[in-house]
């Protein structure tokens, strides 16, 4: 029979393991990564789905486990993931992580040779003999098995040592089951961030999540408020990181929570290999984790100053350690960005940002007394002067109401939140001008798709032309790798 | 015990339904000028399946179809697709059909509630016992979304109606199966056209195609010579088609096969809503895609469109972006040429860089204000949000006619010379300083008719290379 413990409730970060360049456990980073969330959190987890464990040798994972044991020093229950494919090297890890003094282990459904029900079955009853501490984990979109309820009813109820059970599948009625059989008897934690304060709402005693690495303290006030019965300030809080947390579990949430700690100025490194910069997290999932870290004013603040040739402009923005504190050569700066799906509803945008006496500002003086009118390009802003440029010359009336009512309406929003957040400051507006060139789908239908679209681009066009990015050794990292949309055939 | 029948072997064009534009009426003479076209090379035709978009048919209509191809095909066939979600409607279709003068009825597994195994055999024991014509039996996972089980064709083939399988999943595996279970007492048809040789090479009894009422006498020599063990011959004549069929198959159906009967002069008009022409599961550039394989298959006169690669001095190649070769010599601006590839495939780029203070940092901000219709300039980028460096503008010599054009160079031609850029400043080619310092305009001639992504990607990378190291060459 299982049980249920006092410790395993509340918020677990399921903890990134930080590596150095040359690929190896930093020690470090991670110290200072649990410094981080330890004051905001129940219990952590190291070596968990987030933690890479499927990449690290067994000795990597024991070292991690052992150093985060240190770290915490008895002020948090640590649960550490000991699952492997094989029931034998499990049962290894386990052992040894028992004698190490964990509080829990974390072990996640044999996976990739897909067991049927009985073969997961005993390999739980296999560990359940070591006497420690066990969440059995339950992750189909990784491991490619999904428990069913009675299966896990049955490992729950059956094994002496099973404490609960981690649910990140995001499959509700299967959480529902859960309550229905085994509520009470033992743990039940969600680890789908998406669904969080649902499922706590709903009753679960806990949630072992990914973005708990960034937003520890936000996760840490939806669990209190759910305790103490303030669903409308949990909701409230879950509809605020709704965009950061889907980011973080839908588009590759190692190397996401990675690039996002280092962007809040705690470097813990890159994914190891395959997982690449650009890949799953892709860069546009990159500029809009950004865009949420800095809303919640989580990336700290600097001076940046422009060197307007001249004359100079300080500013203070949420800066990554990417953002340059001195920007020069505003003769011609050049971004680009690019936001979808939907296909037909996708937003590429070139920018091009200068002083107006250079070649931006006199390009667009030109265009104006010229061809401007004949060809659909518009001023829609003085100060910072952009004209906008259709990519695809208009044909028919919706097209031109997409571009100019919808799209149009994206690049100005863009425009005006980077001038209140700083990288488009007031004191420098009457020096800039800026041509935005926008491809509008000719079969696009969804107007608001095509403004949100446009309004992610432009924000990732003008972040890139400010500061520089990509950076040559991000273009030489990715050059092999990179995978243009349009060069194969249908 | 399943019958065979003595006819159910060859080609079978799952015909399209011609609307009318306007009305979206059933443009019946339409519908027999395609029967017209295709008979010649088929053994029968099929009304009413997937293809033609019988979900948006009434039942009077599917009944008229039947009967107008009756009057057409003579002493050729007529499959009428009796497709429903409820039994109560494909039996009412398959006594139309009957009634009609169909030979025989071709109806789909159950789709939408998603009905169990036991509820699907029910539904077509009901068909195959109350209707007296032959049951062709119909898997088409990707639009029932559910898999018509073995298990329940291997007791449906015993029924003295059920005399065939069409089987349109594609996955040869689920053919095989059906094969070794009721190959003995029903034939099996392919109705995947990617997949026709291995189909017919296992041993299936014929086909029954969208694409077979575009080309359906390429179809009836590939069944001949598989027949006759020829397949290298047969190889080679798919081939021929394999990227058209694919695109029936995967990127529109019939609203793909629709595009291109229109374009080949059979006209059949646009699909039924909410299915759209082109921009919506066909998209445009696939459409232009279309055209060019029927050009290449000679279903559409090719027009003959010579080309200019740009010649004469370098220096005198960049007046469309008001550089002179004075300006080019007074400022210091670094230019270089390269082309390569023969035929369609060769491509030409001319290639002018340098510091952004100069002249040609205004072209480069002149012509991203400068729409010309098909002629865009685009930022050069390894994907989207990998922008090179220096800041590279694409620009085509020749006019993009359509979005197929467009996409060689905005797609191959784009990656493969924003790898070349990279390349060359990892290899030292390009200096550090001019990644911030410099920006270059490319201006690049792809032939029209191009059409091998692969070979324009590799010809594009070699020209470009080239251009890049005359560019920056240290003595200059």
């Amino acid at each position: 029979m299982g049980y249920k413990t006092d410790w395993f409730r509340g918020i677990y970060p399921a903890l990134v393991t930080p590596f150095t360049r040359d690929d190896r456990l930093d020690e470090e980073a991670y110290r200072r990564l649990i410094r981080y969330v330890l004051p905001h959190v129940n219990g952590v987890v190291p070596c968990g789905t987030t933690g890479e464990f499927s990449y690290m040798t067994l000795e990597e994972r024991q070292r991690a486990i052992e150093v985060c044991l240190d770290e915490v020093n008895g002020r948090a229950p640590v649960l550490a993931g000991t699952g492997c494919p094989s029931t034998r090297e499990t049962i290894q890890l386990t052992r040894w992580a028992r004698d190490a003094g964990v509080t829990g282990v974390l072990v996640v459904a044999p996976y990739y040779l897909k067991p049927t029900f009985n073969e997961v079955y005993d390999h739980f009853r296999a560990l359940d003999s070591l006497g420690v501490p066990i969440v059995i984990y339950n992750i189909p979109q990784c491991a490619g098995t999904h428990f069913r309820w009675w299966t896990a009813e049955g490992m729950l109820l059956d094994l002496e040592n099973v404490v609960g059970i981690k649910d990140s599948s995001g499959d509700v009625p299967f959480l529902e089951a859960l309550f229905e059989k085994v509520k009470g008897q033992v743990g039940i934690f969600v680890g789908h961030d998406e669904i969080v304060q649902a499922a706590l709402a709903a009753g679960c005693d806990g949630a072992i999540l990914a973005s708990a690495n960034l937003i520890p303290d936000i996760w840490q006030t939806i669990y209190r408020a759910t305790l103490e019965g303030d669903l409308a300030t949990a909701q409230e809080w879950q509809a605020k990181i709704q965009k950061l947390v889907r980011i973080v579990a839908t588009c590759g949430p190692t190397q996401a929570v990675k690039e996002g700690l280092e962007m809040i100025g705690i470097p813990v490194g890159v994914s190891r290999h395959p997982i690449l910069r650009g890949g799953s997290f892709r860069r546009e999932d990159y500029e809009e984790l950004r865009m949420q870290l800095e809303i919640l004013g989580k990336i700290p603040q600097a001076e940046v100053v422009y060197d307007l040739g001249g004359r100079q402009v300080t500013t203070r923005v949420a800066a990554t350690p990417h953002t340059p504190r001195h920007v020069s050569g505003w003769t011609l700066r050049v971004g680009e960005g690019f936001a979808g799906p939907p296909f037909h509803e996708i937003a590429h945008v070139d920018l091009l940002i200068g002083r107006r006496d250079g070649p931006v500002g006199r390009a667009v003086a030109r265009a104006m007394e010229g061809w401007g009118g004949e060809r659909g390009l518009r001023i829609i802003s003085e100060r910072p002067l952009i004209l906008l440029v259709p990519t695809v010359t208009l044909r028919t009336a919706r097209q031109r109401q997409l571009f100019y009512d919808f799209a149009a309406e994206g690049i100005l929003m863009a425009v005006r939140q980077n001038i209140e957040n700083g990288f488009l400051p007031e004191a420098a507006l009457d020096d800039l001008a800026l041509i935005v060139n926008a491809f509008v789908h000719p079969a696009a239908s969804i107007g608001r798709r095509v403004m949100l679209n446009n309004y992610k681009a432009t924000v990732q066009a003008l972040r890139k032309a400010i500061e520089g990015r990509p950076t040559l050794e991000q273009l030489f990292e990715e050059r092999a790798s990179a995978r243009h949309p349009f060069r194969y055939a249908p | 015990m399943g019958t065979r029948l003595d006819w159910l072997h060859g080609i079978f064009p799952a015909l399209v339904t011609p609307f009318d534009p306007k009305t979206e009426e059933i443009d019946e003479e339409a519908y027999r000028r395609l029967i017209r076209h295709v008979l010649p090379y088929v053994d029968g035709v099929v009304t009413s399946g997937t293809t033609g978009e019988f979900p948006y048919l009434t039942r009077a209509e599917q009944r008229r179809l039947v009967e107008i191809a009756r009057e057409e095909v003579g002493e050729k066939k007529v499959i009428a697709g009796c497709g429903a979600s409820g039994t109560a409607q494909a039996l009412a279709l398959a006594q139309d059909a009957r009634e009609a003068g169909a030979d025989a009825i071709l109806v789909v597994t159950p789709y939408f509630l998603h009905p169990s195994d036991k509820e699907v055999y029910q539904h077509f024991y009901d068909i195959a016992t109350r209707v007296d014509i032959p049951l062709i039996l119909y898997n088409i996972p990707q639009v029932v979304d559910a898999v018509l089980p073995r298990n329940v064709v291997e007791d449906l083939a015993d029924l003295p109606n059920v005399v065939g399988l069409k089987d349109s999943s594609g996955d040869l595996t689920y053919t095989l199966e059906i094969l070794e279970y009721t190959g003995d007492r029903i034939d099996v048809l392919v109705g995947h056209d990617e997949v026709v040789i291995a189909a017919l090479a296992a041993g299936v009894s014929g086909m029954i195609l969208a694409s077979a009422q575009v080309y359906p006498e390429i179809w009836r020599e590939v069944y001949r010579r598989v027949r006759e063990g020829r397949l290298e011959e047969a190889r080679a004549l798919q081939r021929r088609v394999q990227k058209l069929s694919r695109i029936f198959c995967r990127h529109g159906g019939g609203v793909a096969v629709k595009a291109a009967l229109n374009m080949i002069g059979i006209p059949v008009g646009p699909p039924r809503r909410p299915l759209k022409s082109a921009g919506g599961a066909l998209i445009h550039e696939t459409r232009a895609e279309i055209q060019l394989e029927l050009e290449k298959l000679g279903k559409i006169r090719a027009e003959e469109e010579p080309i200019e690669y740009p010649g004469g001095p370098l220096e005198a190649r960049f007046g469309d972006l008001e550089l002179t070769p004075e300006a080019i010599r007074a400022h210091g601006l670094r230019l270089g040429t390269g082309s390569a590839g023969e035929g369609v495939n060769r491509v030409q780029l001319d290639l002018v860089a340098g510091r952004k203070e100069t002249p040609l940092g205004d072209a480069y901000a002149l012509q991203l204000t400068y729409p010309l219709h098909g002629r865009e300039a685009l930022t050069t980028i390894l994907e989207p949000g990998l922008t090179v460096r220096p800041a590279t503008l694409l620009l085509p010599t020749l006019p993009q006619k359509n979005l197929r054009q467009a996409n060689m160079i905005y797609g191959p031609t784009q990656a493969a010379l924003a790898r070349a850029i990279v390349d060359a400043l990892e290899a030292g080619i390009v200096p550090p300083s001019a990644a911030d310092e410099d920006v270059m305009i490319v201006l690049a001639t792809v032939h029209p008719k191009a059409l091998d992504r692969h070979a324009l990607y590799r010809n594009v990378y070699q020209a470009a290379r080239a251009a890049i190291e005359q560019a920056y060459a240290p003595a200059r």
